[in-house]
C-alpha cells in the first residue's frame, strides 16, 4: 500500500524528467544528456542494506587475551548444539544472517567475522596464511566457552571450509560433534588457483553507494539471493576517503601467497577429521581423487544443492538450513554433544 | 517346457541387438522402450531374494564404465556361457550408463534364467539426477524418456539374491529393520528407493570394525558390526555376505572374520581412483575364485571439463 501510494507521489517527477530527456536528446553534446537525477533516484529500495538485527539475536566483540585481536560475532538461538558458522574468503560473519534465522529456533548459531573481514580487528589483517586463521578460530571459541564448551558442528564456506577442515584436524575442540564443508573441493581450487587473480581483478572495486555493491553482486552472479545481499555485502565494504566511494574491506589481491595453503592437502584432511562429515556442493559433483575414493568408501555425506552459485547459504537460506539440521539430528548432536549412544548396540 | 517369455523369433532381433550394444552402441528410444517393457514382465516375476544357483559369478559396482564391463565379460565369459549375478550401481559417473544398462537389461531379457541383475542405490530417479545418468540420457537422445524408462524399470529390480540358499548378495549391507530373510520377501519392493527404512538400508549399509550398529556417515542407511555379521548368518543359515557399493582398492575385500565380502567391479573407479576390479567366481562346487582386473585399454574417454568456481566470490 505504501509502495503505491508513493508510486502516485513520483508520476509527476517521472513525467518532468521524461520531457527533460526528450528535450536533452535533441542537444549534440554526449554529455549534457546526462540527465540530472533527484537524489531520491540513487537509493533503490530493492538493493538497501539490510539490518542484522531480526537475523542474528546480537553481536559481541571478543577480544583475545594477550593480543590486540578483537573478533567480531554473530549470534542466534538459544538452545542446541552450536553452528559455528566460517565464512568464505571475501565475506563476513553476516553472509550467514538469513539462513541463520531458520536455523535459530532449534540450533545456536554463530557466525565470526575472520581476520582482514568484516567489523573484526587484528595487529595484521594481511596475514591469512591457514595456521593464523585457525589459531583465531581457537582463540575465539577458548575465549567464548573456556574449558567447557557446547557441542560445536563447525560450518566453513570456501575458504572458511579449509579453515573449519584445519580446525577440526587439530583434535582440540573438545566438543567437536560435526563437520560441514561449503562448496570447496581440493582438486579443482588448486586447478583454479591461476584465474584467481584474473577473476578477482575483473570484478567491479568501486561502488557510488552501498545500494550499487549489493545490485552488482546479485546482478553480477556472486550472489542470487537479494535479500542475503542487502544483509551480507554491506559488511563485505569499507569507505574509501580518498576516493569518496566504497570498495572492498577485505585485500584478497594481496593474500595470493596463502591461496595454496588454504587448499593442499585439504581433501585427505578432511578424511582424517574423526567426525560425522557432511560436504555441500553446488550445483555439480566435482570430487577429486581423495574424496572420490573416500565418498565411494562411504566415509562422509555428500550432498549437490542444485540451482545454486558458490554461497550455497546465502542463495538457499531454506535449504541450507535444513540440511543443517537433518545432519544435527541424523547425526543425534545435542547441545552437549552426541546423544544416544546405546544405538550400537546389536538389536536383540 | 521351460516357460520362455520372449518368442523365439524375436531372438534374432535381441541378438543383434545385444551385438550392437556390445560395441559401445545405444539402442534408439523405441527399442530401449521395447526391451524395458520385456524386462519389467520378467523382473516383477523375481523376488525379493531371488535363487540363484551356481555355477555363478558375482561382480560389483559398474557405474558406466562400458569398456570394463566388456573387460569383465572377456575374463570372465560370455553371457551366457557364464552365469552372472550383478548386486547393482550400473549407472553414474562413468561415461557409458546408457549403453551399460541397455547392455545389462538386454541380456536379462534374452538369457533370462542366466543372468540376475539387483537393484544398486544408484538405481534411483533422484540419484541418478544428481550423478550423470540422467544427464547422459539428455545428451545422447535428446529428452528425458529414456531416463524415464529406464528408472520406472529399476522399481523393478530384485534388492536381493541368494545363491545356493547360502551365499546372500545384495547392494548395500543389513538393515536393524531386517532379521529374516523372509522378511526382507514380504515387502513391495516395486517404489523408488526411500530415504529410510528397510529398503533403503539394504541398499546403503556399509560393514564396519565396530560391533552393533552405527550410523552411516554416508547419511543413509547403517554401518553393521561382526557380530550383526554372524548373528544375522547364524539365523538365515547363511555361509557369506557378498556384497558391493564401496571401492575396494583391490576389487574384493573379505571382513568381519570371512562372513563378509566386499566385491568391486570398476576398475580405475571414476576414471582417476587407480584401483583394481574384481569378480567372485562361485563353482559347481561353491568353492569361490576372485578374479581381478584391471582398467581396458582406453581410446580417449571424453573429458568433462567443469566450470572454474569462483572459490573466493
Amino acid at each position: 500500500m505504501t509502495d503505491s501510494s508513493a508510486n502516485l507521489t513520483t508520476l509527476p517527477e517521472e513525467e518532468e524528467e521524461k520531457n527533460s530527456q526528450e528535450q536533452i536528446q535533441t542537444l549534440p553534446s554526449a554529455f549534457s544528456s546526462i540527465p540530472i537525477r533527484p537524489p531520491i533516484q540513487t537509493s533503490q529500495p530493492k538493493y538497501a542494506p539490510l539490518e542484522w538485527l531480526g537475523y542474528f539475536d546480537k553481536e559481541e566483540d571478543v577480544s583475545i587475551p594477550g593480543s590486540n585481536d578483537v573478533f567480531h560475532v554473530y549470534m542466534a538461538g538459544s538452545e542446541g548444539p552450536v553452528v559455528f558458522c566460517l565464512h568464505g574468503g571475501g565475506y563476513s560473519g553476516l553472509s550467514f544472517a538469513l539462513t541463520a534465522s531458520k536455523i535459530k529456533d532449534k540450533a545456536r548459531v554463530l557466525a565470526m567475522d575472520l581476520r582482514g573481514h568484516g567489523k573484526s580487528s587484528t595487529d595484521d589483517d594481511l596475514d591469512l596464511s591457514i595456521e593464523t586463521l585457525s589459531n583465531d578460530v581457537l582463540a575465539v571459541l577458548k575465549a567464548m566457552y573456556g574449558d567447557s564448551p557446547p557441542a560445536i558442528v563447525l560450518v566453513g564456506h570456501s575458504m572458511g571450509g579449509s579453515v573449519a577442515v584445519h580446525v577440526a584436524a587439530r583434535r582440540v575442540v573438545s566438543k567437536l560433534a560435526g563437520l560441514v564443508v561449503v562448496d570447496v573441493v581440493e582438486g579443482t581450487a588448486m586447478a583454479s588457483l591461476i584465474h584467481m587473480q584474473k577473476i578477482l581483478s575483473s570484478r567491479m572495486h568501486h561502488f557510488p553507494t552501498v545500494e550499487k555493491a549489493v545490485e552488482w553482486s546479485v546482478k553480477g552472479g556472486s550472489l542470487r539471493n537479494i535479500e542475503s545481499a542487502r544483509l551480507s555485502v554491506p559488511s563485505t565494504l569499507k569507505y574509501d576517503d580518498s576516493k569518496k566511494c566504497y570498495t572492498y574491506r577485505t585485500r584478497l589481491e594481496e593474500s595470493e601467497k596463502y591461496w595454496r595453503g588454504w587448499y593442499e592437502g585439504l581433501s585427505d584432511m578432511f578424511l582424517s577429521c574423526p567426525v560425522p562429515k557432511l560436504l555441500l556442493l553446488a550445483g555439480t559433483d566435482r570430487l577429486d581423487r581423495s574424496l572420490t575414493i573416500g565418498q565411494m568408501q562411504g566415509k562422509f555425506q555428500m550432498i549437490v544443492v542444485p540451482h545454486t552459485g558458490h554461497a550455497i547459504q546465502e542463495d538457499s537460506p531454506d535449504e541450507f538450513a535444513s540440511l543443517i539440521l537433518n545432519f544435527i539430528s541424523r547425526n543425534r548432536i545435542g547441545p552437549y554433544g552426541v546423544e544416544i549412544p546405546g544405538l550400537r548396540r546389536p538389536q536383540q | 517346457m521351460s516357460v520362455d517369455p520372449v518368442p523365439s523369433n524375436s531372438h534374432g532381433h535381441l541378438d543383434e541387438q545385444i551385438s550392437q550394444l556390445m560395441q559401445c552402441k545405444p539402442l534408439s528410444e523405441q527399442e530401449v522402450r521395447a526391451l524395458c517393457d520385456k524386462a519389467k514382465e520378467i523382473l516383477m516375476e523375481e523376488s525379493n531374494v531371488q535363487p540363484v544357483k551356481s555355477p555363478v559369478t558375482i561382480c560389483g559396482d559398474i557405474h558406466g564404465q562400458f569398456h570394463d564391463l566388456a573387460e569383465l565379460f572377456r575374463i570372465g565369459g560370455k553371457c551366457p556361457d557364464t552365469n552372472y549375478l550383478f548386486m547393482g550401481d550400473y549407472v553414474d559417473r562413468g561415461y557409458y550408463s546408457v549403453e551399460t544398462v541397455t547392455l545389462l537389461v538386454a541380456l536379462k531379457v534374452r538369457y533370462p534364467q542366466r543372468i540376475t541383475i539387483l537393484r544398486g542405490n544408484h538405481e534411483s530417479r533422484q540419484i541418478t539426477q544428481v550423478y550423470g545418468f540422467y544427464d547422459e540420457c539428455l545428451r545422447k537422445y535428446g529428452n528425458a524418456n529414456v531416463w524415464k524408462t529406464f528408472t520406472d524399470l529399476f522399481d523393478y529390480f530384485p534388492l536381493t539374491a541368494l545363491v545356493e540358499s547360502e551365499i546372500f548378495c545384495l547392494h548395500g549391507g543389513l538393515s536393524p529393520s531386517i532379521e529374516t530373510l523372509d522378511n526382507i520377501r514380504n515387502f513391495d519392493r516395486v517404489q523408488e528407493v526411500p530415504h529410510e527404512g528397510p529398503m533403503c538400508d539394504l541398499l546403503w549399509s556399509d560393514p564396519d570394525d565396530r560391533c552393533g550398529w552405527g550410523i552411516s556417515p554416508r547419511g543413509a542407511g547403517y554401518t553393521f558390526g561382526q557380530d550383526i555379521s554372524e548373528q544375522f548368518n547364524h539365523t538365515n543359515n547363511l555361509k557369506l555376505i557378498a556384497r558391493a557399493h564401496q571401492l575396494v582398492m583391490e576389487g574384493f575385500n573379505w571382513g568381519h572374520e570371512q562372513k563378509v565380502v566386499t566385491i568391486f567391479s570398476a576398475p580405475n573407479y571414476c576414471y582417476r581412483c587407480g584401483n583394481m576390479a574384481s569378480i567372485l567366481e562361485v563353482d559347481d562346487c561353491r568353492g569361490h575364485t576372485f578374479i581381478q582386473f584391471e582398467p581396458a585399454p582406453r581410446r580417449g574417454e571424453p573429458d568433462v571439463t567443469r566450470r572454474t568456481p569462483d572459490y573466493f566470490l
